[in-house]
């Protein structure tokens, strides 16, 4: 049980990928006496990080899972989020940077702010989390912290404040100055583990103090004591301390810190900045809905007497079962005791109850709010919510982003079938943005998702952790179909020739919904009961089942909004079926006057290149119908940004690799829906056209 | 969609009618004012207005962001639409879209050769621009030549070319010292001044029109629009 919370640190490593992430988690815990042997992220050894455990991260050098670890640092609890680097499964970093009160964001000392970088910031952003930088990779030729450091300020519009000043950079970076302690730190032993404090190097005195200066400029903002212990020249650690702190927690100032991971430079000094700036769980402020007041917001405190409140933001069925990563926003969670899942409303009881480190546990008896921890064989789903029952609330909803490019897959032997079902079982539950269905017509499992790379490791995971191989089909992109204009009906149903008959007619219109972003919209406007009250219900049904296959292209129609404001009944012959039955026939009828339209996901790409490649990258980008949006040219490098059609973006990768001789990098996510342009319009009715024609020979 | 409408309210109409006919293609402009006037709202609403009318523009800033001007063109375009009656909008708003480029360089390393190249680039990439803007000049490295260099661009490859450049007072009179002698480079320049509810937009010079002093009009301080009599 953690008794001191403002001894605890929930935090967050977030980067661009290859910024040496993993490497800077590594010697976290490496100094933290977690694990007691370094081991490199690209597997030099054979073993891998021990963050980065999945065997494909490992092969691939990039981590996909969000492990938590515990650690301790002189007195203080760490709890760190692994987050993915990734754009692909940036719904797994928005969900730790959920559970997390503060966050590292490294970068990289000669790229700097990279497109990546860029993301993640406006991530932290959205859910308000207090971030330090990390400029790593000093050792590398062309690292320039200064530069990066203006970055943050020019293109994050970071408040950023160098707290260090580095001792020799590249091939003759050895430490840092504390512009704080104005001490000069050198890394001493086989892996740096020795932290010697000592005088700063005459030649950088001087430069060092001007930095200092221009520190406490900016940093006095946050603290009239400390401008006047400036001006009265009675400044102390503490009192900078206090002003960067509070600075930092307001999200005005960003503190940058050097050094390098890989060559254990300046990782320690970075975990002291933990303690100092970066916020314990009390100073958080996290809401949930209250279900049972029509989700009205509520407050939580971080106070283990109040009731339990806490969130299941990982599951992981690693190799000793099911693992749920619950973070504790209220209250106490004990083993035994019996909590609630608020969406099920089933009871579970706290079997064991472990601190994770990376694929290694402790158990712990209990632990309060603020707290991260995982418990053992509870079935749920991400982002469930628990409470020990005697609330109703759930942590408000994530913002999770529909699918946007399925592909169709199948087990290559037919033995593999129980494994393969168990493997996509899994995978929804973790990752929300990943969902699976079987195909009505073709009988063929359909895996959907945010982005190519994104069902790729999926695919790749089921054939090394169930070994599932598995065959795919072509991707197919997410499309979509609206209406663009009213359009009216009045339809009649009828079939009473002998028997029981059936009758019913429904008149109203079709149009597109006016808020945007909502699927369908019924209303009934029916006066004087021409369509009896009990049939409704069979009416909106009858336009719902309609709009699972639009008649375009066969794909989801979005954005309908259904009126009906006439009908008539028959007192024997109507029935449910029969106003299912009109409403049916009266979108069929409708829906082409409605002047339908396809929609298509239009993807957010940034292309990062050496400037002599600008031309070719911006061809790639024309050539698949993008928009480009901007361009911006910096010391030899360009960015590009554009909107593209996802339809466009297959095999982007090696195109892009071809015409730029592997310089350039790119990322993409999700955007928007936009309507497809005529001319393509065409080509997929005519290709739906000949698949319908193709299933009924 | 009526764009005439939307058009109405762009500061450049009233000027129309008193300078001779706006800047014109060939021709370089200046906006001139005090830090935080408007000039990148001033600069994107000439902007939009080509853009509107189906030209293709591009937008070059020093110092700001590319999803910042963006940023700027959305709100602006926003602000029109939420005042005036259209249909289609998200049609002309994508339109609007890929008629647009926007360019970022690091401030004081941008000057006319850097433009050409630009120009050559976004040409290959299928855009050809009708107007240029260029945010955030320096009016300080603001040299003769490179004035002149920027006048013979737009000539030569038949542009509008408006440039921003910020001084550091509010207040001004007449052409800053470090542009005289280069005057004559410039088809039209424009001040934009804090005034009280409002900003004010006066022309110094209007092509060979020897009598600027009436040519000045108040514009919303947050869209830089004509405030509507």
């Amino acid at each position: 049980m953690i008794s001191d919370l403002s001894r605890l640190r929930n935090i967050g490593i977030s980067a661009h990928i290859d910024s040496g992430k993993t490497t800077l988690t590594e010697r976290v815990l490496f100094y933290t006496q977690r694990i007691h042997r370094i081991q490199e992220v690209r597997g030099k050894e054979g073993s891998g990080a021990t963050m980065d455990y999945m065997e494909l991260e490992r092969e691939r050098g990039i981590t996909i899972t969000s492990a938590a670890t515990h650690c301790a640092w002189k007195g203080y609890q760490v709890n760190i989020i692994d987050t993915p680097g990734h754009v692909d499964f940036t719904i797994e970093v928005e969900r730790s940077l959920r559970v997390l009160d503060g966050a590292i964001l490294v970068l990289c000392g000669v790229a700097g702010v990279q497109s990546q970088s860029m993301t993640v910031d406006r991530q932290m952003r959205r859910y308000r989390v207090p971030r330090l930088a990390f400029v790593n990779k000093l050792d590398r030729s062309g690292a320039d912290p200064r530069r990066v450091a203006s970055q943050l300020r020019d293109k994050l519009g970071l408040n950023a404040v160098l707290m260090q000043l580095p001792i020799g950079l590249e091939a003759d970076h050895r430490g840092v100055i504390d512009l704080v302690t104005m001490k000069a730190l050198d890394f001493e032993g086989a892996n740096g583990e020795n932290v010697v404090e000592g005088e700063i190097p005459q030649e950088l005195r001087h430069e060092a103090e001007a930095a200092r200066e221009t520190m406490l400029d900016v940093v006095s903002m946050f603290s009239d004591e400390l401008t006047e212990a400036i001006l009265e020249e009675r400044v102390t650690e503490d009192l900078i301390r206090a002003a960067v702190r509070r600075g930092t927690l307001a999200l005005e100032l960003t503190p940058v810190f050097l050094g390098s991971a890989y060559k254990n430079k300046g990782v320690q000094p970075l975990l002291d900045a933990v303690t100092h700036y970066l916020p314990d769980p009390t100073q958080v402020e996290n809401t949930a809905v209250d279900l049972s007041n029509d989700e009205a917001p509520i407050a939580l405190s971080a106070d283990p007497q109040k009731p339990l409140v806490c969130l299941a933001f990982k599951l992981e069925e690693g190799r000793y079962g099911q693992l749920t990563y619950l973070r504790v926003y209220q209250g106490t969670l004990a083993r035994g005791a019996n909590i609630v899942n608020s969406r099920t409303k089933k009871k579970h009881k706290v079997g064991r109850l472990v601190r994770m480190h990376a694929d290694e546990m402790e158990e712990i008896e209990g632990t309060g709010a603020g707290d991260i921890v995982a418990i053992f064989g509870i079935e749920c789903a991400s982002g469930d919510t628990f409470t020990d029952g005697s609330v109703d609330v759930a942590m408000s909803s994530m913002h999770v982003p529909a699918p946007v490019i399925s592909l169709s897959v199948k087990p290559k032997d037919n033995k593999a079938q129980a494994n393969f079902s168990k493997a996509i079982g899994r995978f929804v539950r973790e990752d929300p943005t990943f969902r699976s269905h079987v195909d009505e017509e073709s009988g063929e499992t359909v895996i959907s998702g945010m982005g190519e790379l994104h069902l790729d490791v999926y695919v790749e995971r089921m054939k090394r952790e169930y070994s599932v191989e598995v065959q795919t089909g072509a991707p197919q992109v997410a499309y979509r179909e609206t209406v663009s204009q009213r359009a009216d009906f009045n339809y009649t149903h009828k079939k009473q020739t002998g028997g029981s008959g059936q009758f019913g007619r429904v008149a109203g219109y079709l149009e597109p919904v006016a808020e945007e972003g909502k699927d369908f919209e019924f209303a009934n406007e029916v006066r004087g009961g021409a369509i009896p009250t009990e049939f409704i219900p069979a009416v909106e049904k009858g336009f719902v089942s309609g709009l699972e296959k639009g008649r375009l292209i066969g794909f989801p129609v979005t954005g309908l909004r259904v009126v009906i404001n006439d009908g008539q009944a028959h007192s024997v012959d109507s029935s449910d079926m029969a106003f299912q039955a009109a409403a049916r026939g009266a979108f069929r009828e409708t829906y082409s006057k409605a002047r339908p339209i396809i929609l298509e996901p239009v993807m957010k790409l940034a292309v990062e290149s050496p400037t002599e490649f600008q031309g070719a990258v911006l061809k790639t980008i024309m050539q698949r119908r993008g928009t480009i949006v901007g361009t911006t040219e910096e010391a030899g490098f360009c960015l590009v940004e554009a909107e593209v059609p996802l339809a466009e973006m297959f095999g982007y990768a090696t195109d892009l690799r071809s015409v730029t001789q592997g310089k350039a990098e790119f990322t993409m996510e999700f955007a928007r829906y936009l309507p497809v342009p005529a001319e393509v319009t065409k080509e997929l009715k005519e290709k739906y056209a000949s698949q319908v024609k193709g299933d009924d020979e | 969609m009526d764009r005439r409408y939307l058009n109405a309210r762009s500061p450049l109409r009233l000027l129309e009618k008193g300078l001779h006919g706006g800047l014109g293609r060939g021709n370089l402009g200046l906006v001139l004012s005090g830090p935080g006037v408007g000039k990148t709202s001033f600069l994107v609403g000439v902007a939009l207005d080509d853009l509107l009318r189906g030209e293709a523009v591009l937008h070059v800033t020093l110092g700001h962001t590319v999803s910042h001007v963006r940023a700027y063109y959305d709100t602006l375009f926003d602000d029109l639409a939420a005042t005036t009656r259209l249909e289609d909008l998200a049609v002309v708003h994508a339109k609007i879209d890929k008629l647009r480029r926007i360019r970022a360089y690091p401030p004081d390393s941008f000057d006319a050769k850097r433009l050409r190249e630009a120009l050559a680039l976004e040409a290959e990439a299928g855009s050809r621009p009708a107007l240029v803007v260029v945010d955030g000049l320096d009016p300080a490295s603001a040299r003769p030549d490179a004035v002149r260099a920027w006048a013979e661009l737009a000539k030569q490859a038949e542009l509008e070319i408006w440039i921003s450049a910020s001084l550091d007072q509010e207040r001004i009179e007449a052409v800053p010292a470090s542009l005289r002698g280069v005057e004559s480079c410039f088809g039209v320049i424009l001040a934009l001044e804090p005034a009280p509810g409002a900003v004010a937009l006066r022309a110094l010079k209007d092509h060979d029109n020897p009598n600027v002093s009436d040519l000045h009009v108040s514009l919303d301080p947050k869209t830089l629009l004509l405030v509507r009599s």
